[in-house]
């Protein structure tokens, strides 16, 4: 066990940071919002940790909160910005500001490294420290997905209109997406460039908004569940794909591709049909006798209006 | 629950008072006038109903009414205040439930979950977001449950129901708020008579405890039997205003909208 803990070492911190990673794509998207500014995020993230690290030393959670707070902000500013925008035009105004961040990284001078980046950002944080960080993460969104507030996302998501109707602030909430999004990102970035003590700008490009995409689409972009179904799966899956040699990524993309027509809502929307299915069957009771109720409704009104009648009565 | 009778022939006749009022609304998209100078008054306890023939702008002045198109010109006020420039997310909170033309409910939650985010804007922050607890359903969404008679069905999704059971469940949704002010586009589209009557006797009874409601209908007999008041428009413009046997007796109206159909009606 110890042994293969420590031979994938890099695969189980690899995982966690990449559900993180995820994650700042799937928040935005239940929320309809298409946006892929937590990639830019966890570039914010990433070298202002490393930078933090190397020039002043601070503590690895000083490092990365601070990349997290820069990152919300830049997330609302972000989100009052493209406040108009929704759709594909949103996606590529969002990637735009990853991409832009990456030219920042490579003109940044000394304080960024240039095209080489950043290195020794040696830190004390460890496997544990992220696991626990993301664990955390994720009840936190859990908790937000059930009840109240994942029911009014779904609202905003499916729609808007309604939800405005409702009493639903759908721009708060679509702010408030992009700036826990960028916390999702930054935290992601922060972790990874401390774990691997270098940042460069190879390192936060566009593979990442790929990787984010390819964990939901195959994942389900309705959970923080399919996020990490996703997470885990393009996290292993090249290494389990070894024996394949240079037809890796032929697999690779035949596996997306196949996912992206004939699963639309990712391997959780199988699951939860599943699971939906076999709700049914325990309601089908009730289900049916409200059938029933209607059909003689129709046959014979004179006793469906009785019967309203006496339920009237009942609630006077 | 303790009925108000505010009838205008009850015993204990109340005055009305106008919650909410349009001043002149008119909707222009480019050159079409969806709506143009409308004058309503919604009084407390009363049930204002809304005729007109298909494309008349019944709908876009409900919308506009809500705050979810922009008004051309006019005034809208609320409780004698000017609310014509307020975010429409604000309504809901300020005691006004609609329903829409279509169904809109939401297809991955259930009919329980549905009707619960009407209620959810009464919600404090605490029970918002605690979502790891579960959490007991509000009394007011209990209530519009049995109220519009959806109990056996609240574990089922949109897509399992009738579209008149749907409408059903959209009713609750819009009661589940607590609203003062009821605004319901079509409620009945789509329902067996039977069903329509069930609806016209809850809108009825909610009236009595003192609901304040605007309804938008085709079955005139529905409307007749149900309003206090009638507006009709056609194209956008108002054509007859007034207690209901009156405004469907105007020529206009009949030549507009009801041609046979109410004389068939009628007759019967």
């Amino acid at each position: 066990m110890s042994a293969w803990y420590y031979s994938h070492l890099i695969l189980i911190q690899g995982t966690f940071i990449s559900l993180l990673l995820a994650l700042s794509i799937q928040v935005p998207l239940r929320a309809g919002v298409f946006s892929f500014a937590g990639i830019g995020s966890y570039a914010i993230g990433a070298y202002t940790a490393a930078i933090l690290t190397i020039r002043l030393q601070v503590a690895p959670i000083l490092a990365i909160g601070a990349g997290v707070v820069l990152a919300m902000v830049a997330g609302y500013l972000l989100a009052l910005l493209v406040a108009r925008l929704s759709g594909l035009y949103l996606g590529m105004a969002t990637i735009a500001f990853a991409l832009f961040l990456g030219v920042l990284a490579i003109n940044g001078g000394e304080l960024t490294g240039g095209p080489t980046g950043l290195f020794g950002a040696l830190s004390t944080l460890t496997t544990t420290h992220v696991v626990v960080i993301t664990l955390l993460v994720v009840l936190a969104l859990a908790a937000n997905e059930r009840a109240s507030f994942g029911r009014r996302v779904d609202a905003v998501r499916e729609d808007p209109q309604l939800a405005v109707s409702l009493g639903i602030d759908v721009n708060r909430i679509r702010r408030r997406v992009f700036v826990v999004s960028g916390a999702l990102g930054a935290t992601a970035g922060g972790m990874t460039s401390l774990l691997r003590s270098t940042v460069s700008p190879e390192t936060i490009g566009f593979h990442l908004v790929v990787t984010a995409l390819t964990m939901i689409i195959v994942g389900g972009a309705l959970s923080w569940a399919g996020a990490a179904i996703g997470a885990v799966i393009f996290t292993w899956l090249p290494s389990l794909l070894q024996f394949v040699g240079e037809w890796q990524p032929l697999v690779y993309g035949i596996l997306v591709a196949f996912a992206a027509v004939y699963v639309p809502n990712g391997l959780l929307g199988v699951l939860q049909q599943g699971w939906r299915r076999m709700q049914a069957r325990r309601h089908r009771v009730p289900a049916e006798g409200a059938g029933a109720l209607a059909d003689t409704a129709t046959a014979d009104p004179e006793h469906a209006l009785a019967a309203l009648g006496n339920r009237a009565e009942v609630q006077s | 629950m303790t009925a108000v009778d505010s009838r205008p022939d009850g015993p204990d006749m109340q005055a009305p008072v106008a919650v909410l009022q349009t001043h002149d609304v008119a909707v222009h998209y480019g050159g079409i006038k969806a709506v143009d100078g409308i004058d309503l008054t919604l009084e407390s306890g009363r049930i204002l109903g809304i005729l007109g023939p298909n494309g008349s702008g019944k709908s876009t002045l409900l919308a506009a009414m809500t705050r979810l198109v922009r008004l051309t010109r006019g005034r809208l006020v609320l409780d004698g205040e000017d609310y014509t420039g307020s975010p429409p997310a604000q309504l809901a909170r300020r005691g006004i439930a609609r329903s829409f033309q279509t169904v809109r409910l939401l297809r991955d939650l259930t009919v329980l979950e549905n009707i619960q985010l009407g209620a959810d804007l009464h919600l404090d922050r605490k029970t918002r977001y605690g979502g790891l607890v579960r959490t007991a359903v509000p009394d007011a969404v209990t209530e519009a449950i049995e109220r519009t008679g959806v109990g056996d069905l609240l574990a089922l999704r949109p897509g399992e129901l009738s579209y008149g059971t749907a409408r059903r469940v959209e009713i609750a949704r819009a009661l589940a708020a607590r609203p003062r002010v009821l605004m319901l586009d079509e409620p009945t589209a789509g329902m067996n008579q039977p069903e329509r009557h069930e609806v016209a006797a809850l809108l009825g009874r909610l009236r009595d405890e003192g609901l304040t409601q605007l309804l938008i209908e085709h079955d005139v007999q529905m409307m007749v039997d149900t309003c206090d008041r009638l507006l009709a428009m056609n194209q956008g413009l108002p054509i007859a205003e007034g207690l209901p046997g009156d405004v469907v007796r105007e020529p206009a109206v009949q030549e507009a909208y009801l041609g046979k159909r109410w004389n068939r009606a009628r007759d019967q």
